[in-house]
């Protein structure tokens, strides 16, 4: 058999490239190097986040996170993440306003557009790989305040599911399950309230006359009230464990939510704004 | 035995060109939906550019807005006009 069809130079370039980056990885692999070597005295900026992030001798400015990032992202720096959060929530606010339809509902329930999904190799493939991806991203979400991750990846990272039940299986597939927008709004709400009460929770507390500030997660010399770091085994990093909870609800229903909307074929906003 | 910081430097001067790479690609593309492919790819470079920056925690973010979020918002975009690029 000859093959005529010449491939196109595009194509050996990625498949080049591909191949050269997997051989390059399990050549550092095996060399032991994943990625840069850690000096061996620590930097003076490594220096100033050990000293504040988690420090067991001196715990009056500590965060109680072994993970830095997260400490400055719920701790030190919480007030740019609780912007981010509510810009992220009205955003979302936003596209559902923009694209609305009244009658979805029963547009569905009709069965006037029936998804019949790609082939069974890729259905069951599909299926082990929402299964890790779920697995995996509440994984990330607990472990936010432990190791690398937090909230927003967890979240972004089990949208990801979403959208591949709908290319591989379609948007029927998913409503047939009861995952519809209308399930997914009030999941959003209740994360981000979460997130405001455990942010204005030590407010409230300052109310009754003990010290203490907004977003407060430690004690601090001048607020001698704060959150518990760990129960027994748990490690909990005060409020940054529950925070990044919240977060991963609410961002992994509002990007299903965008989703959701996204998959809704042109065929039915037509119908629908032709009435 | 050549050092692991050595192979980690090659790695991440390989992973950045071949990001240039795709991006040309995606520029150079006249389909839009093989461009956006493209395009996921260059984040995936990226993403990796980052691990060996030692910076997991955009790595976990940027794969799943990189490939998902934004793949997903622009082929939305290129439904609502032509597939084909014409010059």
């Amino acid at each position: 058999m000859v093959i005529s069809k010449v491939r196109p130079r595009s194509e050996i370039i990625i498949g080049l490239g591909v191949a050269l980056l997997l051989v390059l990885t399990l050549f550092a692999v095996i060399a032991g190097a994943t990625g840069f070597t850690p000096k061996e005295d620590i930097r003076p900026l490594a220096k100033f986040y050990l000293y504040y992030a988690i420090n067991w001798y001196e715990k009056k400015f500590w965060a109680a996170s072994p993970e830095a990032v997260n400490s400055m992202v719920w701790d030190y720096r919480g007030y740019d993440t609780l912007y981010e959060t509510s810009v992220f929530f009205l955003a979302i606010i936003g596209a559902i306003a923009v694209f609305r339809i009244p009658g979805v509902k029963d547009v569905f329930s009709k069965g006037i557009l029936s998804g019949r999904g790609l082939s069974l190799i890729v259905k069951t493939i599909t299926k082990l790989v929402i299964a890790f991806v779920l697995i995996v991203s509440i994984a990330i979400a607990v472990h936010g305040n432990l190791t690398p991750g937090g909230g927003f990846q967890a979240g972004s990272a089990i949208s990801i599911a979403t959208l591949l039940a709908i290319a591989a299986f379609s948007r029927i597939f998913l409503e047939e399950r009861k995952i519809t927008t209308k399930l997914m709004l009030p999941i959003r709400v209740l994360g981000v309230l979460g997130i405001g009460l455990l942010a204005l929770g030590p407010a409230l507390i300052a109310l009754s006359g003990i010290m203490s500030f907004v977003i407060q997660n430690q004690p601090k010399p001048w607020a001698d009230w704060g959150f518990i770091p760990g129960v027994g085994p748990f490690w909990l990093s005060g409020n940054q464990f529950f925070y990044n909870f919240f977060e991963f609800v609410a961002v992994g229903a509002g990007f299903t939510v965008i989703y959701l909307i996204f998959s809704i074929p042109e065929l039915i906003y037509k119908r629908v704004l032709k009435k | 035995m050549i050092e692991a910081t050595l192979i980690a430097e090659i790695l991440l001067a390989f992973s950045l060109t071949l990001a240039l790479i795709f991006a040309y690609l995606a520029i150079r593309e006249r389909d839009l939906i093989k461009a956006i492919v493209f395009s996921a790819l260059q984040s995936v470079a990226f993403a990796y550019a980052y691990y060996l920056l030692f910076a997991p925690d955009i790595v976990l973010a940027y794969i799943a807005v990189g490939v998902g979020i934004y793949s997903i918002l622009l082929i939305y975009g290129v439904s609502k006009t032509e597939r084909y690029e014409e010059v």
